[in-house]
């Protein structure tokens, strides 16, 4: 697949002539062979509905379209490009489907294979009003891009990344603040434990959790920064 | 493992290190670097010095003593006031707001290094100011110490590279701008650049480097935010640091106020009141 990690902080996309991919704009750190940047105003993929549908649900980050042009360089052989990205420092997880869905804040994107079907989707329709609460408190909103099919995604994180597994028997219990992403077929719902402690300003601080249950891997970061 | 035989250090603890363990002019872990001196002098930017063993003593350049050694190894009058030579014996530890730091030798080469990474250099290198601005040439043969954010990668021209993930090249003739506006051309381009609509890709300007050498990148240049040390963190419980003020004012005791009549003092505190 085309993204290889350097070191914590850096990707390497390798790109063929044909392919492209979505990167966040200003995210490109250099790169070599003939390659183009094209500020994409749709801020992904789909047709204007999806565009409007982004920016009414606020997933509309500034994206670029990282391209290789077809056809034969100078040398007569087929182009390649090889882009390394990063941005501001932070981390970087790298995180391949195989045909199954991602669930991610949008500024989180770094970098997503442009094979992969991009959309947004409500907090609301996983657990209605509790879906938004839980959105509100994790930082989601109330909307949240997903990203479905073969392909990788380099998402980025304050502080390094854990991917912790979710079976059906080990449901995962995450602080939402440290949540980066999850995918799979993974149920989610916030665990409240409030008490009168919480009331009166002695809580632990650890009152809201998010669970996960069912199947796939849930992301975290090792700190509980906001990108 | 019982490190130095001490029996209150639990197994498998690192090793606490003295002047005995520390490296002499080596990296003690990805973020701080090791410099021993025994009556040699070594040039370092101001406030990258975090500890130091034995007498070691740190002059501003300027300082009459230095100028012999600032005549032939500093040509950079416009970073002058951020330098400082450090002169002695002893060990000295060098890190910068928790950026990898390395170090690097050069051998009768050169290399150019953007200034706020360059933490510290041999005397027996020339730091010269660099035609591209902001930079900084080492030119001859010692050891230098750099930080950059994240791991520092290498990598061979041909190649663009973002002005703000750029640490530095070394033997590089040609660095140049690139500029790439190609999708502002044509008649949506046009309306593009008229109007404004699509935003730039934030890509357009690059500099480029051809022929041989070595380019040093880093994930990016965004600096971690500082924080002024020893500054007790602003949470409740943690004495001494208020909550947010104005919120937590009439609460508690500020520290360096006269208590008033008629409360609790200490007893107060310990309730939470």
């Amino acid at each position: 697949m085309p993204f290889r990690e350097i070191n914590s902080k850096m990707v390497e996309a390798t790109i063929l002539p044909g392919q492209r991919l979505f990167s966040q704009r200003g995210a490109m750190l250099a790169y070599k062979g003939d390659v183009t940047f094209t500020p994409n105003i749709q801020g992904g993929q789909g047709g204007l509905a999806s565009m409007i549908g982004r920016r009414v649900a606020n997933e509309a980050t500034p994206l670029m379209t990282v391209e290789v042009p077809q056809g034969l360089d100078d040398q007569g052989g087929t182009p390649t490009g090889t882009v390394l990205f990063g941005h501001g420092g932070h981390h970087i997880q790298v995180i391949t489907l195989s045909g199954d869905t991602l669930y991610v804040e949008a500024d989180r994107l770094l970098a997503f294979d442009g094979t992969l079907q991009q959309g947004t989707m409500f907090m609301g329709s996983q657990g209605g009003v509790m879906g938004m609460v839980r959105g509100q408190v994790t930082g989601q909103g109330l909307f949240t891009t997903t990203l479905k099919g073969q392909g990788s995604v380099a998402v980025m994180a304050h502080g390094g990344v854990i991917e912790v597994p979710i079976t059906p028997q080990r449901p995962v219990h995450v602080d939402p603040q440290a949540y980066v992403a999850h995918h799979g077929d993974v149920r989610n719902k916030l665990s409240t434990a409030l008490g009168w402690r919480d009331m009166v300003g002695r809580g632990s601080g650890e009152a809201f959790q998010l669970e996960l249950s069912g199947s796939g891997a849930v992301y975290v970061q090792a700190s509980e920064e906001k990108l | 493992m019982n490190p130095a035989g001490n029996p209150s250090m639990p197994a498998g603890a690192p090793a606490p290190l003295d002047p005995m363990s520390l490296p002499s002019d080596d990296s003690v872990n990805a973020y701080t670097f090791c410099v021993e001196l025994r009556g040699s002098q070594w040039f370092l930017q101001k406030g990258k010095m975090i500890a130091y063993y034995g007498s070691i003593e740190f002059n501003g350049i300027g300082h009459g003593r230095l100028d012999r050694l600032v005549r032939t190894s500093f040509h950079s009058p416009l970073h002058a006031s951020d330098w400082v030579v450090a002169e002695g014996q002893g060990k000295m530890l060098l890190a910068d707001r928790a950026f990898d730091v390395n170090s690097y030798d050069l051998e009768d080469g050169n290399l150019t290094i953007r200034s706020g990474n360059l933490l510290a250099f041999q005397p027996t290198l020339a730091l010269k100011q660099s035609i591209v601005p902001g930079f900084l040439t080492l030119i001859g043969t010692g050891k230098f110490v750099a930080a950059s954010n994240g791991p520092v990668v290498f990598m061979e021209p041909p190649i663009r590279v973002d002005p703000q993930a750029l640490v530095g090249w070394a033997d590089c003739p040609s660095p140049c701008h690139h500029y790439d506006h190609g999708y502002l051309t044509g008649v949506i381009g046009g309306v593009r650049a008229l109007t404004g609509i699509g935003g730039t890709s934030g890509e357009e300007h690059q500099f480029e480097f051809v022929g041989a050498g070595t380019v040093l990148l880093q994930s990016s240049e965004a600096l971690m935010a500082e924080q002024a040390t020893g500054a007790l963190p602003q949470q409740a419980g943690v004495p001494g640091g208020q909550g947010a003020p104005g919120q937590h004012g009439q609460r508690g005791q500020q520290p360096g106020q006269p208590r008033l009549p008629g409360q609790l003092g200490d007893l107060q505190r310990r309730f939470g009141l």
